[in-house]
């Protein structure tokens, strides 16, 4: 057999472990994945509550160590 | 209960004489340069996949600009705590050799400078 023969054949045995470009789909922007836009807002609510717990934990300590509370 | 399980692991930033400084304010420049990366990031990838950069993938947008201005946050603290550890650091030395840090004699310019005398 040729290589290229070889490689045709190739196309319809799509194992795990590699992703032939001829078979991939066209993203569909119509219908966003609501699971990744909820973990994305929430790791930022997260992210953003962890902020203000950070500093307002900061800035006591500030208080405290130098005797202003 | 999240918050004091993640603690320790930002805690070695400053080290314990390091929380007697003042913490940086929330909007600091490292903060707000980081999280407008993180921003024009998103916006970059929404272009080059050929999405409208402002309205498409928000939640990205927000997230990158959180994580830049909460990486940002940090390593200003961090600058603030290397900045005053150094400069006690210059300051115990100046205090412990004195003999290096004399204060010059200051002479005004009217000692210095000779007399003028103008060839016309």
């Amino acid at each position: 057999m040729t290589f290229s023969h070889l490689l045709t054949r190739a196309v319809h045995i799509n194992r795990a472990g590699s992703r032939s470009a001829f078979t991939s789909s066209k993203l569909d922007t119509a219908n966003p994945n609501w699971l990744r836009v909820g973990l994305a807002f929430g790791t930022s609510a997260f992210l953003w509550g962890l902020l203000f717990k950070q500093h307002s934990t900061d800035v006591h300590e500030y208080k405290v160590r130098n005797d202003l509370q | 209960m999240v918050y004091s399980l993640v603690r320790p692991v930002l805690g070695f930033l400053r080290g314990d004489e390091g929380k007697s400084l003042a913490p940086p304010g929330i909007v600091n420049r490292n903060s707000v340069w980081l999280s407008g990366m993180g921003w024009v990031s998103a916006m970059l990838q929404n272009a080059i996949n050929h999405r409208p950069p402002l309205k498409s993938g928000v939640h990205r947008q927000v997230l990158l600009a959180t994580i830049g201005w909460f990486i940002g946050y940090h390593i200003t603290k961090y600058e603030n705590y290397t900045y005053a550890r150094l400069d006690r650091d210059m300051n115990e030395y100046i205090k412990l050799h004195p003999e290096r840090f004399e204060p010059k004699e200051k002479k005004t310019f009217a000692e210095i400078v000779e007399p003028f005398h103008p060839v016309r």
